[in-house]
Parts: structure tokens; C-alpha cells; sequence
């Protein structure tokens, strides 16, 4: 018995002895894409895979970058922290320039670590504060982080619908509970009273004591920071207690995903969003036509960072003349990209020295089955 | 059973395995110590569930304690070599206790005895923040440094982790040997004969489980530095079972099994990738088609093959239907 497994021990190992490196072309540049094609994530994920491909298909029948062709591998992590970690870098081992993604948070925080260890720059979709607060020269994101984005409704919160109590409802992993932190501050330094504290699962189904505990601590706005399946749930279950109060989210409650899944229940929610696909602004008007001439369906707010993401380092790269991985990363920081200059960032956007990203963004609200974009809000 | 050509080919495995990272990427490399990790973890259900009959759930969770541990200790800056057997130490002892549910419940029950600690820990170690960073996990772990050898490089942490591998697997196969490793087959076969042989099946049963714990906490204190990141997701219920799948497809009960079964789970899907959107589908296909037509899984299977060819050797007469689950 102990033969046979040895034998195929053996073999496995034979095997792995005679896959090699593949060879480097001089006339290509290979940007992987690292990012959540099945498991939890895959909704994200191949969104930002396709924005950042359509950019990718633009670029090369322009003429490619300095005149290179780009190569974009595509390596699926499956939504699993330690499978992103090991394509990381088996993409850094291929030869990759810079890599796009991962999406989900969870995994960019441990892969993030390999790239830096290489010097490879990485355009990331995540947006977990704790992202940019680890003094990584490497990473560089695609949409603000939620400690600007949280901070953009306390405003909202505070001169438009005055409120002094306020509940928060949350999930209870790395980026909700990344979001949960920020808003909690931001409530204690302008002086809103948070009266209910509610975290929930990931994948939670029955949202009826969360919707209780809240309309019964009398809050008169309450902040919802889920992902997109879990939001429908607590709108419906919202409605159907008849909740009165304005539910305001970051980012995902007004996605069209949730609208669809939530039917009626989302009708009058707020949400303020980096991103938005609805903005009445032509640059992503026209973005929205092209993804969808190209892929037959809409996308979310992720399609638009994986393309702007592609053309980031396109201009950051024409700039510095050169493909040079530090380089890349050092011009990155503290640039600024003006649309009109630069028309493949669809807004003007900026980078700080830690990667953060910052550009003007949109308050939102569910009206007719639709997201719309009510109001602007400036860069930060 | 024992045949001369036996060592040979342990040597052989063993040279294969010296060899096999040469010449390779930092990918390869991650992907091969990744396999020997979870292969120690699952040797040790292999233990209690293969050999003693105890289904286990909580694998993923005890792996856990034992990264949280050599984690916490080796940022605080303990040395690996002293966190590890900490690491060790109370995932024994948390094992030692979990294995009294053991000896009042047994088959589905025990494992959702099991299966509650596992979600028990995830709970603890993500809403504990003050102790393990909840659901921001640690992070930054540093790789042992033994004076001349440094881990911190991939090819060096792959053989480190190769040593800790054999070491580990010469000190189970001391075990099995043992009279213990006869009392755990015993209990696994029929508890009530083994204990009118006069064997301490509660004794047995509660070894069983503090054993197999052991090890899971052994492969977390590998993780730990290979990844030099945890989160509570790592340790989840669904990582039990993959452990569980690791044991069952390469063999429940077959002392090698669980390593193959280990290859399996984390390096067969790695190989379909050149398949892009299928390799999932596949792998997911050959697992079932697996476990349909040999139960016993790929050690049970590789003995069915030799058999049909070369009859009148029978040497397992108890492993016909695998152990039983």
C-alpha cells in the first residue's frame, strides 16, 4: 500500500519538476488580473476582470503602452485569501509589470504583502481602511477607502437631515467592521448619538430582530453597511416592519443588484458612492455603453475601477518612459490625473503618498426601480 | 507485510520530495510547503477519525489555536521554536477536553459536538478583538531563524517545513505501531470488544482526539509563519471540512492517505488551472466520481487495482468498506 502512495508521490513530484517559466517577450507588457472569479466574490470580481479587460482591448488597439502590447493573464482566487496570496505570486513569478486586484478585502490585505516583497505595483478594488495604513509604497486603489467615503455622509447626516440619534447596521467582517469603525468615530466627533449598534453575519438570512432592535431604540436615520445580498434583506425586512426612518448606506445599497433583489423595499434609500454607473457625467455614460456593447450586461461600480485601474498605469507609466516598477509606484504617489488630459480615468482622481484615492463622488437614491444620482460630492 | 523493496521506495518518496522544489518558482514553492501544512493537520484526523473511528469536525478550528498562539507569541517576540510547542501544548489539552462529548456521543452527534467548537472558535476569534485582532486577523508573523537557517526565503521554508513534515509523520507512524495505534483500531472496530479486552476505551477515545488535535495545532503553527497572515475565515467550519475531505479521498484509515488525499485537495486544482473556467467543475467531478465508485478513497483504490491484477494478497481484510464515517 505504502508503495502505490509513494509512486504517486513521485510522480506529483515529476510533474512539478517539469513545469518551468515561461518565456519573456520583450514586446509585451503582462498585467495580470488577480481577482474573485468564482466563490462569494465572483459578482465583484469578474466585474472589475471585465472593466479592466475592455480597457486592456482599448489600450492595445491604440498602440498599447510605449508601444507594447498588453498581456492580462487571468488568475481566479476563488474568494479565498490563501489561493489570492499563492496567484499573487505566481503572477509576480510570470514577469507581471503591476497587477490588478484583488477585490474583496480579506484577500487583498494578505496578498498585498507578496507584491510588496517583489516591488510590484498593484491596483486594487478593495476598500478597507486598514488597506492603506500598512505604509505599503506598492498598493494603489481604485475607489476611495471607508474613511473617506463614511466621512463624506456625516454632513449628510448632520445639516440635511439633523439628525441626533442614529443606528448603524452592520456585518460583522474585515470590511464592515473597517466601516463600522470609521462611522463610529466620525458620529462621536460631530456629536450624533448612536443609539443602536447592530452587527450581522455574512450570508445573514432573517434580518427581523436586527429591524426590531433598531426601531425600537428610536433612531432617526440609520446607517446600513452590508454587501449587496444581505442589504435587500434588510430593506425588505425594513419595509415589511415599516421602518420609518431614512436608511442611508455607503456604496452598495443603491447598486442596482440590490435593487433588483429587493423589488419595491428599496424605493427612497440613500447611499453615497465613489462610483456610480447612473452619474450624469458623459465620460462614464459612455463607459456604461461600451461595457455593455462588449459583455451584453451592465456592471456595477467595479467594472469602472478595473478599467480606470488599467489606465492608471498607462498614463503613469507614458509619464516616467519607462517600464520601471518603482518608478511606477513612486510617480503614482501624490498624482493627480485630469480627466480632460487623461480621458480614461472618466473623473479627475488623485493618489496620496499611502495609495489612497481620492476624486468626487455621488449621493444617490433609489427612485422608480432606479439608482439616481441627487448631488455631488467634492474630492476630499 | 513487510516486503524489502519498502524502504527503497520511502527513500525515493523522500528524494522526490528533497528535489521537487529545485529550479522552481516562489509559486510552486508556496503551493508545495501550503500542501505539506495542511498534510500534518490532516494525518492527525487521520488518527482520529481513520484509526480510532472519532469523526472530528473541529480540525480547522484547533489548526487555529495554533496559529493564534505561535502568532500572538512570536510577534510578542518569542522565538518559534518555544511558541510552537506552547502551540502544540494547549491545542492537546483543549483537544483532551473535547474528546468528553466523545465519550457520551457518537457517529452524527460527535460531529456536531465538534462542528459547534469549530464555529465556537471562529466566533471567539473574531469578536475577541482585544486578543486576536478580530476580523482584521494579524498579520507581519515573522519566519523562524535558526542562527545559519533562515526561513524567510520560500526555498528554505519549503525544506523547513519538509523536516517539520517527516518528523512529524515518523512520530505517527510510531503511534499507529504502538500498542496504542492497535487499541485506536480496536476502538475504531468495535468499542465493546475492545473494552472486554480490557482496554481503557475512555482513555483511548480521549488520546484519540488530544493526538489528532495535536497535530492540527502543529500545521497552524506552520501556517502562521507560511502565510504571515490570519483571519478567523482561515479557521472556519468549511476549512474542517476540507481537512476532512483530505483524509476521506486519499484513504481514512491508510497511514499515507491523508497526505495524498492533502495533494489532492490542494495541488490537483491548482494543476487544472490551464483548464480557466472548468477546473472547478472538474475537480469537483472527479471527487464525486471518486467517492461513489471507491469509498475507501485513492489508497483503497490503488489496492483494489493491485488486487484485481494480482489476487491472493490480502492484507486489509478490515479496510474493504473504509473506515467507517
Amino acid at each position: 500500500m505504502q508503495r502505490r502512495t509513494l509512486l504517486t508521490a513521485a510522480t506529483f513530484a515529476a510533474a512539478l519538476a517539469g513545469t518551468g517559466l515561461a518565456a519573456h517577450a520583450a514586446d509585451v507588457v503582462k498585467i495580470p488580473c488577480v481577482c474573485e472569479m468564482s466563490g462569494a466574490g465572483a459578482v465583484s470580481g469578474t466585474n472589475y476582470h471585465d472593466g479592466a479587460m475592455l480597457a486592456v482591448k482599448e489600450i492595445n488597439a491604440a498602440g498599447g503602452i510605449l508601444g507594447r502590447q498588453i498581456v492580462m493573464d487571468t488568475y481566479d482566487t476563488q474568494t479565498d485569501p490563501q489561493v489570492s496570496r499563492a496567484l499573487v505570486q505566481k503572477a509576480i513569478d510570470s514577469g507581471a509589470y503591476a497587477i490588478m486586484g484583488t477585490v474583496y478585502s480579506g484577500s487583498t490585505i494578505v496578498n498585498m504583502m507578496v507584491a510588496q516583497r517583489a516591488g510590484v505595483p498593484q491596483f486594487t478594488g478593495s476598500e478597507a481602511p486598514n488597506i492603506t495604513e500598512r505604509n505599503n509604497p506598492y498598493i494603489f486603489r481604485t475607489s476611495s477607502g471607508a474613511q473617506k467615503g463614511v466621512p463624506a455622509l456625516t454632513a449628510y447626516f448632520k445639516d440635511q437631515l439633523h439628525v441626533t440619534k442614529i443606528a448603524v447596521e452592520w456585518v460583522n467582517n474585515d470590511f464592515g467592521k473597517g466601516g463600522h469603525d470609521v462611522f463610529r468615530k466620525e458620529m462621536k466627533r460631530v456629536g450624533i448619538d448612536v443609539v443602536a449598534d447592530v452587527p450581522s453575519e455574512q450570508g445573514q438570512v432573517d434580518f427581523s430582530s436586527d429591524v426590531s432592535k433598531i426601531k425600537q431604540s428610536g433612531a432617526q436615520a440609520v446607517f446600513v453597511y452590508l454587501n449587496e445580498e444581505e442589504d435587500a434583506r434588510f430593506l425588505k425586512e425594513a419595509k415589511k416592519q415599516g421602518l420609518k426612518a431614512p436608511l442611508v448606506g455607503e456604496v452598495t445599497l443603491t447598486g442596482q443588484k440590490v435593487i433588483d433583489l429587493a423589488g419595491g423595499a428599496a424605493e427612497g434609500a440613500f447611499a453615497h458612492v465613489g462610483l456610480a454607473t447612473s452619474a450624469p457625467v458623459p465620460s462614464i455614460e459612455a463607459f456604461v455603453a461600451k461595457f455593455r456593447k462588449a459583455y451584453g450586461r451592465d456592471t456595477d461600480h467595479n467594472g469602472i475601477k478595473g478599467y480606470i485601474g488599467v489606465y492608471a498605469i498607462k498614463y503613469a507609466t507614458e509619464m516616467i518612459g519607462k517600464f520601471d516598477r518603482k518608478a511606477l509606484a513612486s510617480k503614482m504617489h501624490g498624482l493627480t490625473l485630469d480627466v480632460k488630459k487623461y480621458p480614461g480615468m472618466l473623473l479627475t482622481t488623485s493618489w496620496d503618498k499611502t495609495g489612497e484615492l481620492s476624486r468626487e463622488s455621488f449621493m444617490t437614491e433609489v427612485k422608480n426601480g432606479k439608482q439616481v444620482v441627487i448631488g455631488t460630492v467634492p474630492a476630499n | 507485510m513487510r516486503r524489502p523493496g519498502k524502504p527503497v521506495l520511502l527513500g525515493l518518496g523522500l528524494v522526490a520530495l528533497a528535489l521537487a522544489p529545485v529550479g522552481q518558482t516562489d509559486y510552486i514553492l508556496y503551493i508545495l510547503s501550503s500542501w505539506l501544512v495542511f498534510a500534518i493537520a490532516a494525518v492527525g484526523l487521520n488518527l482520529t477519525l481513520g484509526y480510532a473511528g472519532q469523526i472530528s469536525l473541529a480540525q480547522a478550528s484547533f489548526m487555529g489555536i495554533g496559529a493564534y498562539t505561535v502568532a500572538l507569541l512570536t510577534l510578542a517576540g518569542v522565538p518559534w521554536l518555544v511558541a510552537m510547542p506552547a502551540g502544540v501544548l494547549l491545542c492537546f489539552l483543549v483537544g483532551l477536553a473535547l474528546g468528553f462529548p466523545a465519550l457520551r456521543v457518537q457517529g452524527h452527534f460527535l460531529a456536531f459536538v465538534t462542528l459547534a467548537f469549530n464555529t465556537l472558535f471562529f466566533l471567539v476569534a473574531r469578536n475577541e478583538d482585544w486578543l486576536t485582532g478580530g476580523p482584521y486577523g494579524l498579520s507581519g508573523m515573522p519566519r523562524p531563524d535558526f542562527w545559519l537557517f533562515n526561513t524567510d526565503p520560500n526555498l528554505p521554508f519549503y525544506y523547513f517545513t519538509l523536516i517539520v513534515f517527516v518528523i512529524s509523520s515518523a512520530l505517527m507512524w510510531g503511534i499507529v505501531r504502538s500498542p496504542w495505534g492497535r487499541a485506536f483500531k480496536a476502538l475504531r472496530e468495535n468499542p465493546i470488544r475492545a473494552e472486554s479486552l480490557g482496554l481503557d476505551t475512555r482513555r483511548i477515545t480521549l488520546l484519540a482526539f488530544a493526538i489528532g488535535s495535536a497535530y492540527a495545532g502543529l500545521a497552524g503553527a506552520m501556517f502562521s509563519p507560511l502565510v504571515q497572515y490570519i483571519e478567523p475565515g482561515s479557521f472556519s467550519f468549511v476549512q474542517s471540512l476540507r481537512v476532512l475531505l483530505m483524509v476521506v479521498v486519499g484513504g481514512s484509515g491508510f497511514f499515507f492517505g491523508p497526505v495524498l488525499g492533502a495533494a489532492v485537495v490542494i495541488l490537483l486544482p491548482e494543476f487544472l488551472r490551464f483548464t480557466e473556467g472548468y477546473y472547478l467543475m472538474i475537480y469537483a467531478t472527479m471527487v464525486i466520481l471518486l467517492m461513489v465508485f471507491c469509498p475507501s478513497g485513492l489508497i483503497g483504490l490503488g489496492q483494489r487495482l493491485r488486487d484485481r491484477f494480482r489476487p491472493g494478497r490480502e492484507l486489509r481484510g478490515d479496510m474493504k468498506q473504509g473506515a467507517q464515517l
